[in-house]
């Protein structure tokens, strides 16, 4: 294993104007895992990809990219290094499933490039690995949820970057869906080479999928480590104020998280 | 749009078609010349005399300009779709026109005192062009940095004060009214070879610098967040466009007047047939905007009527904006009614 890590937040405080959200937080990605981040609404969880990809850049504390300050490098050089799919992404009417991945090229070519062979071949697989070769010249809009959640993941491969940063890719998906972009998020891991941090709000998927959960909690990390260890009964009930029981279903051996109620007690 | 040839293939379609109405409108006008005649003037300047200087000298101008005015427009109005991140933005909200034709409204009503307008007056509509733009692009900045939504609401206020400012102006002064009128409806009357070398520096540098701007076009038409996390600087590249968009305005207003409708027009028209690529969106663009506003003068040249202004004795064409704005008005409001439930 490389002994440099992707992404590294050494004491990284970074917030919106006046308001700062995450306060001093340390956190070391190991290349290869995936990462969950967890947490209630307003926690932070986001603005923890958004300063890891410098989208919004630390106000005190130090980013680093493959060891290197996240300051020393150009806009298109980090995104050369590190997707980020957005929260809520949006296309423009009409644009094709092949139209929105040939963009993630755009750190490569630059303003005026065209795409080399590199570029087509980067396009095509991650066409075939998100399973959209199918649908590539269809419009983005008219496909499903899933499907287009796929294409925008797509995008990010294209992307050839090693490091994937997704924020909450399933909110707005059904269960199947859910299950099957995690499934491909689990699939481009398996080789080792692509490290993934997913800020999720379903701790049943961050438990079944994540080799790492950070639960952050008002800016800061109240809990890091495998998801047996991190989530239990006490951090339902101190960080998410609910009642819960966790455990393991023994046919599945997935672990089960069930929230029974708000915590009363 | 599904295919690269198949789009090549419409770009050729309408590089013929584009020509074909170049050698029409070279033949129209008071005295017809018919389409092989022309071709045989365009190919051999040596055939009959008269037919060479209706040809070249005075038609031909015109028509270029057709052409230019056209393309400038169109690409101008789908660079700025993009920046504004609306289907009906058009080149006249980067208060390039108003800004232009404030300009000649007081120059032409003399408020200066200066002398006759003369060859100075595409200058003067130049320098007020892009006055204009700077002072939309300046209103509506805040913090260094642009937002679509605010850029198209300054840009109608600014354009407002322009325009009311136009009309108070007009309003002082009688003088020279008609030239004026030509310049806010937009006209390519009497055009010659001076205002095409006027025209084309301009078109020469912004058409393929505003093509060449496509791939960054197409990140901006993404959400802010997807493309800053692919490397495209937003503000600056926001800048550029509407730099590039205003300039093209600019060029065409210069030589043309404030023609309506081809720059709202042509890209919708170019989304409709191409989708969003603005690889293929932005050529189309500039090409159905010459193909436009070369059909549209032709009509306006086939058409004309004699002002009732008493010391006018001959008779004189359509503008070529009136043309446009009235056969462009029905596919407006069709596009309207298509993109609003």
């Amino acid at each position: 294993m490389n002994d440099v890590e992707p992404i590294r937040l050494e004491q990284v405080s970074a917030g919106y104007g006046r308001r700062m959200v995450l306060e001093g937080l340390d956190l070391r990605l190991q290349q290869g895992t995936i990462t969950a981040i967890v947490g209630p609404n307003g926690s932070g969880k986001s603005t923890v990809i958004r300063a890891m990809s410098r989208l919004l850049p630390a106000r005190s504390g130090v980013v680093f990219l493959d060891g290197r300050d996240i300051r020393n490098f150009g806009s298109r050089n980090i995104a050369r290094l590190v997707s980020v799919l957005p929260q809520s992404p949006s296309s423009p009417p009409g644009l094709t499933v092949r139209e929105l991945v040939e963009l993630g090229r755009f750190p490569h070519t630059g303003l005026f490039g065209r795409h080399g062979a590199e570029g087509k071949l980067a396009v095509e697989s991650a066409l075939t690995l998100t399973g959209l070769s199918g649908f590539a010249e269809r419009p983005l809009d008219e496909l499903s949820g899933g499907e287009r959640q796929r294409a925008w993941i797509a995008l990010a491969l294209a992307q050839g970057a090693n490091t994937l940063l997704l924020d909450e890719p399933t909110t707005f998906l059904d269960v199947r869906h859910q299950f099957e972009v995690l499934d491909l998020v689990a699939s481009l891991c398996a080789s080792g080479d692509m490290t993934v941090v997913l800020v999720l709000h379903d701790l049943l998927h961050a438990a079944n999928y994540a080799d790492r959960v950070v639960v952050v909690d008002s800016g800061r990390i109240v809990a890091d480590g495998a998801p047996s260890a991190v989530l239990n009964v006490e951090l339902m009930r101190t960080v998410f104020g609910v009642a819960a029981k966790i455990f393991t279903d023994p046919e599945s051996g997935r672990m089960v998280c069930l929230p029974i109620g708000p915590d009363r007690s | 749009m599904t295919s690269t040839r198949s789009f090549v293939a419409l770009m050729v379609l309408g590089c013929i078609a584009s020509l074909a109405l170049f050698i029409l409108h070279l033949g129209l006008g008071t005295v017809w010349i018919p389409p092989d005649r022309v071709i045989e003037v365009l190919l051999d300047g040596l055939t009959d005399h008269t037919d060479r200087t209706i040809v070249w000298d005075l038609r031909m101008p015109r028509a270029i300009l057709g052409l230019l005015v056209g393309g400038m427009l169109g690409l101008s109005g789908a660079l700025l779709q993009v920046v504004m991140r609306n289907r009906l933005a058009e080149p006249g909200l980067t208060g390039v026109s108003t800004g232009g034709i404030l300009a000649a409204v007081l120059f032409l009503g003399g408020v200066w005192g200066l002398p006759q307008p003369g060859r100075l007056l595409p200058f003067v509509v130049l320098v007020g062009a892009l006055a204009g733009g700077i002072l939309v692009l300046l209103v509506s900045s805040k913090r260094g940095g642009i937002d679509p939504l605010r850029l198209i609401l300054t840009a109608v206020i600014v354009n407002a004060i322009l325009g009311s400012l136009t009309a108070i102006v007009m309003l002082r002064s009688n003088y020279a009214l008609g030239n004026i009128l030509s310049w806010l409806i937009g006209s390519l009357h009497g055009r010659v070879w001076d205002d095409v070398w006027l025209a084309l520096p301009w078109a020469a540098v912004a058409i393929p610098a505003g093509l060449l701007a496509a791939r960054a076009a197409n990140v901006l038409q993404l959400d802010d967040e997807s493309g800053r996390a692919l490397g495209l600087p937003l503000q600056p590249a926001r800048v550029a466009l509407f730099g590039l968009a205003g300039v093209l305005a600019a060029g065409a207003v210069t030589v043309s007047g404030a023609i309506p409708f081809v720059g709202l027009m042509a890209p919708n028209a170019a989304r409709a047939v191409a989708g969003a690529d603005a690889r293929r969106v932005l050529p189309l663009a500039a090409l159905i905007g010459c193909l436009l506003l070369l059909a549209a003068d032709l009509v306006a040249q086939s058409f004309s009527i004699k002002p009732p202004i008493p010391s006018s004795a001959y008779r004189v064409g359509l503008p070529v904006g009136a043309v446009m704005a009235i056969l462009g008005a029905p596919l407006l409001i069709y596009l309207i009614r298509r993109s609003t439930r």
